[in-house]
């Protein structure tokens, strides 16, 4: 398999004026005559199919949502990055790249990355231009903050709805054009294949989610905007229907995965409560800026928080990390709330560490506290039924996001010509682990001001015929969507899709969680095929397949997590080293750090699918870092 | 806890429907009730009876999917939550729990407990945005927005399209929904250009669906998880009062 | 507003659409209640000349009548009254019609009041009312007037089932405007957060006023006037 980043040459911070010169353009009057698939419509699918759309292009979208405006990204809290410098505290667009590629423990692309913080101050006035309600101060202006331990207040938000207001904007902008008429909306659909043919990616087949029937669209173009695989974890921040079934399709024909094992694990989230657990919530991070996160000195001390007296509680990141204490990165905060459960001393004795607010109301009054945190201590107090206010709250790490995702060049073209991957979905700008308020940066540049470009670029050079959903591709494409929807419904077993789902984020979790190793790893290598095989023989899946069918749909995408699992596992043994949100417990510092391996791993890791029961292919592309200088991380 | 629950069952848009009557036990009250709802549907998965459908994603209260009518409230009896946010440790043992989809001539039944609220997306697609096209835009700071507006603004634009106050309202009114929209644009500068236009389309899209009229009884605020406030509907009425005096 | 174009008389044309659409109903129905509640305001005004006796009353009674105005004002107000009752009925049925199929159960979180609840119910009692009201006191249904209208509405009061069917209906005003006034102001677009809480409460006084002060009427002529009768009256109707 070739990979071709075509990443510029020249200096870093003009490669994209270049390469947007060099990009050959569609002529206005033909850009109605292409036809552009756009599937998810989050942050990255909304915001691309809005603005090919106003340039002209026949636009039609997809989502598994009854509207475009409830995909994931509604979901995020914090805010968004850019390198406006507003608070005159010394960011830049430079500075913004450097704590980008370094907070990706260096396992970005350089080139990538600068165009992200290059256009960083355009998504904020595109947002600013359609009314999102970004937080303001008195005299008018926009409000920023710092976040996730950056050190400079780079960040923009709306309350703790950072993401809601931002999709929604997309989503206007979306509509404006599905009024116009120039982007068709089909929600409700679930796209299940590509459809390649010549080697170029024409189209695709989704189930209509209310009739069940199988529907082929063709494009000249394909957008894959389908957001992360967290729950291939079963148990994550996710929503339920975040899944990986279309990138894992589009990887089936053709389209490389890169990184898979690159996922990020957020250390505040309100702990499972039981085996009915269906998501875990995400506590802002915001949190841990007055709270102090202890455990009890004594294994398996079970006793109330309040009964356990000061001699006998370890605040261990205090006395891990001295210097920055509870505010140590996402990984490593995580980490440490997973050595001290493995050492049988987690919260009242379970799989949880506690957050304590008690120093800060006593300093700062309750008022204080309150003002500053109360609405995530009420959301709190409603899901576990705990006052904060009165004990320390309970916190464990939970899966949060995937780094990984297909592979794409400069274009944000995967390996398969004229299928594009956005967003999420893609592996593009985040390395081996992602800083607080970036993802919502990465979805809106990739969908405002990176595909209006590139995707120009690629029509206006591909040679492409004319293609109807009657042509071979499509039938074939259509049969195995229909045999493999057929053989879902026709198992005839007992056991349910959430259980089977239920057995593999269990073996993803202990093996392939926060802490990997080599022998979990190759546990979960032994055991995914087995909970695969198993799956195929006793999935029970009632209802038809000609009609709404939300057991049909989990257990298709339970499926496909079935398969992508092992890549995952099978990723994370392969790349001996540890880095970000990639922790290999063989590779630590003395002081139990991650220990990057530069000399052999400076790669992206490119996943080739070989054929069913076939081993895929480990392909690299080198990373070459000429514009950051590669330190190891220290936070002690 | 043991319950009964009485479920509305409905094949497909065409059928007919009808209550259904389930036993659950061994509830729990840190449940979610939508995670009752899983519970349940494992046991019909597993037993080879069809599930009961009914719309969730992001479970934890902003995407706007789930939308239960539980004993006749919308998003069931906590204020200022979403279905999916609603714990069992409300209800007690031998509790019955009637569960219907939202009814409203607009917002037709799918399948048991989803209904299509599409009608939404068309009233938004009628004027609820700003016509600026990608790469138009000026600095962000070069419009002074005063706190104040921008805090109301963000109250009206808090809305996560779920449906309740459609639900709720005894006439099925989308008033609630459509003035969110209207005031958030009315409220900010970038709204001005295109105010008397907006508001006569999306007013116009939301009768055309069929959506009753507002008789101001507020339910829709009670019943609204992100307490949105009926102040935004008086705007929606003096927003649409002046357009229609003003339009040419 | 494009249907404007194809119609001759622009104009009425819109005010057409406005009728038509959900909110111009609603504003009209306002502005209607709204002229009405004056009317409520003018009608208890002159019938408090009741409590002057009869020759207060019946020269304020003259005086009305001779007004060469007066029937201009009856048909405008017959015509508020039509306007507000046949938009309701429109928007009723509309409302009804948005939701074909009701709730097993409904109960709602608790913001409707019981005004707010029955408002088709005290609309019809008042239409009721008035249809009654107007047919005994003007029409002379039941009973001629004669010269002294103090000593027929007073001799109407006396009859135990006119009073209570009197008070009953003023009751229902006030439950009627115990909404009405309130969501009027909110319909035509009116509110603050410092003034609407005041508005709601100056609604509900108002509501409270007007139907204290009409059903004073019956209480005080059809149950304690009995003995002052004896001396002042000239005998009742009947």
């Amino acid at each position: 398999m070739k990979l071709d980043s075509k990443v510029p040459t020249g200096p870093i911070e003009d490669q994209w004026d270049k390469h947007r010169f060099e990009l050959k353009l569609v002529n206005p009057a033909n850009k109605r005559k292409h036809k552009v698939l756009v599937v998810g419509t989050g942050l990255a699918g909304a915001s691309a199919a809005a603005s090919l759309a106003e340039l002209g292009y026949n636009v039609e979208a997809f989502c598994v949502q009854d509207s475009p405006r409830r995909a994931h990204s509604i979901a995020a809290q914090g805010g968004i990055n850019a390198a406006k410098n507003y608070p005159n505290d010394g960011d830049s667009v430079w500075r913004l790249f450097y704590d980008t590629v370094k907070g990706g423990d260096f396992r970005a692309r350089e080139s990538n990355v600068y165009r992200l913080a290059q256009v960083s101050n355009a998504i904020i006035d595109q947002c600013v231009a359609q009314g999102v309600p970004f937080a303001r101060e008195y005299g008018g202006l926009l409000d920023n903050r710092s976040f996730g331990g950056a050190q400079v207040s780079r960040t923009f938000y709306a309350r703790g709805q950072t993401g809601q207001q931002l999709l929604l904007g997309a989503y206007s902008a979306l509509l404006r054009q599905v009024g116009a008429g120039a982007v068709k909306m089909f929600p409700r659909r679930e796209m299940l294949d590509l459809v390649v043919v010549d080697g170029v990616a024409r189209g695709i087949v989704c189930r209509n989610l209310v009739t069940g029937a199988a529907e082929k669209y063709w494009g000249d173009a394909v957008l894959l905007c389908t957001g992360g695989y967290g729950n291939v974890f079963n148990l994550s921040t996710n929503a339920n229907s975040c899944n990986v079934t279309a990138a894992w399709r589009a990887h089936k024909r053709g389209a490389a995965f890169a990184n898979p094992c690159f996922t990020q694990i957020h250390p505040t989230c309100i702990p499972v409560a039981g085996a009915h657990q269906s998501k875990l919530t995400l506590m802002s991070e915001s949190l841990r800026n007055d709270g102090r996160i202890w455990v009890p000195k004594k294994k398996g001390d079970a006793r109330k928080p309040q009964d356990i007296p000061e001699s006998e509680r370890d605040y261990y990141l205090e006395r891990k990390y001295p210097a920055f204490g509870n505010l140590v990165p996402r990984d490593i905060a995580s980490r440490a709330a997973k050595q001290m459960t493995d050492d049988g001393r987690g919260a009242r004795g379970g799989l949880a560490v506690f957050l304590d607010f008690q120093d800060s109301i006593k300093r700062l009054g309750k008022d204080k506290i309150a003002e500053k945190y109360g609405n995530l201590f009420d959301m709190y107090h409603h899901i576990t039924d705990e006052d904060p206010y009165q004990a320390p709250m309970r916190i464990y790490p939970a899966v949060h996001y995937a780094m990984g995702g297909l592979w794409v060049d400069y274009n944000l073209m995967t390996t398969v010509p004229g299928l594009f991957c956005l967003g999420e979905a893609n592996f593009s700008d985040h390395g081996a682990n992602r800083l607080g308020a970036s993802a919502l940066m990465q979805g809106l540049a990739d969908g405002y001001f990176v595909i209006p470009y590139t995707l120009g670029g690629y029509l206006a050079g591909a040679k492409l015929g004319k293609v109807t959903t009657d042509h071979d591709a499509f039938r074939e494409a259509e049969s195995s969507v229909t045999a493999r929807t057929k053989k879902l419904l026709s198992s005839g077993g007992k056991r349910t899709p959430q259980d089977f789902h239920r057995q593999l984020g269990k073996v993803m979790w202990e093996n392939v969680g926060m802490g990997r190793n080599a022998k979990g790893l190759k546990e979960a290598l032994s055991q995914i095929p087995r909970i695969r095989e198993e799956f195929w023989k006793t999935v029970s899946v009632t209802g038809s397949g000609e009609s709404f069918n939300q057991t049909l749909e989990r257990a298709g995408r339970v499926a496909d997590f079935l398969e992508f699992g092992e890549l995952l596992a099978k990723d994370a043994l392969l790349r001996e080293e540890s880095c970000g949100g990639h922790f290999r417990e063989e590779h630590q510092t003395e002081d139990g750090e991650a220990k990057r391996d530069d000399a052999n791993f400076s790669h992206v890791a490119v996943w080739e699918h070989n054929g069913e029961g076939q081993d895929p292919a480990r392909h690299t592309e080198p990373l070459t870092f000429e514009n950051v200088h590669i330190a190891q991380r220290n936070y002690a | 806890m043991n319950l009964t629950l009485k479920v509305w069952r409905q094949k497909d848009a065409q059928s007919d429907g009808g209550f259904v009557e389930y036993k659950i036990a061994d509830v729990t009250n840190d449940m979610s009730f939508l995670e009752m709802l899983d519970i349940l549907n494992e046991e019909l998965v597993a037993k080879g009876s069809d599930a009961i459908s009914f719309d969730h994603d992001c479970r934890e209260g902003i995407c706007g999917m789930c939308a239960l009518m539980i004993d006749g409230q919308a998003h069931g009896k906590d204020k200022a939550a979403t279905s999916c946010q609603l714990h069992m440790r409300r209800y007690q043992d031998g509790d019955t729990i009637t569960i219907e989809p939202f009814r409203a001539k607009a917002f037709p039944v799918l399948k048991d407990l989803v209904v299509d609220r599409s009608a939404f997306d068309r009233i938004q697609a009628a004027g609820g945005f700003v016509s600026v096209a990608t790469g138009n835009a000026q600095d962000a700071n070069a419009i002074l927005i005063p706190k104040q507006n921008a805090e109301k603004a963000m109250d009206a634009a808090s809305c996560i399209g779920c449906g309740a106050c459609v639900a709720a309202c005894p006439n099925a009114s989308a008033m609630l929904f459509v003035a969110a929209k209207v005031s958030q644009y009315a409220l900010l500068p970038q709204g001005r250009p295109e105010r008397e236009k907006r508001v006569l389309a999306m007013r116009e899209a939301m009768d055309a669906e069929g959506f009753g009229h507002c008789t101001n009884e507020y339910e829709c605020e009670a019943s609204c998880p992100k307490g949105i406030n009926v102040s935004n509907i008086a705007r929606l009425n003096r927003e649409f009062l002046r357009a229609a005096v003003l339009a040419e | 507003m494009n249907a404007a174009k194809t119609c001759c008389c622009q104009c009425s044309c819109r005010l057409f659409e406005f009728l038509e659409s959900s909110i111009g109903k609603k504003v009209m129905i306002a502005l209607a209640g709204f002229l009405l509640c004056g009317f409520l305001i003018t009608h208890l005004a002159g019938n408090m000349f009741m409590f002057g006796g009869a020759n207060a009353f019946n020269h304020y009674a003259e005086a009305l009548e001779s007004n060469p105005f007066l029937p201009l004002a009856e048909i405008g107000l017959a015509a508020l009254f039509l306007l507000h009752i046949a938009l309701t009925i429109r928007a009723k049925f509309a409302n009804m019609a948005a939701r074909p199929v009701a709730y097993e159960v409904y109960q709602g979180k608790g913001a409707r009041t019981p005004g707010s609840s029955t408002m088709a119910a005290t609309g019809a009692l008042i239409l009721a009312f008035i249809v009654i009201h107007v047919a005994t006191l003007k029409f002379e249904v039941g009973g001629s007037k004669g010269p002294d209208l103090f000593a027929h509405v007073t001799g109407w009061f006396k009859n135990p089932l006119y009073a209570g069917f009197y008070i009953l209906a003023v009751a229902g005003v006030g439950l009627h405007l115990s909404h009405g006034v309130q969501s009027a102001i909110q319909t035509l677009g009116v509110s603050h957060p410092r003034y609407t809480p005041m508005f709601r409460k100056l609604g509900l006084l108002f509501a409270v006023a007007i139907s204290v002060g009409f059903a004073s009427l019956p209480i005080y002529f059809g149950f304690f006037h009995h003995d002052m009768a004896c001396c002042a009256a000239k005998g009742g109707a009947q």
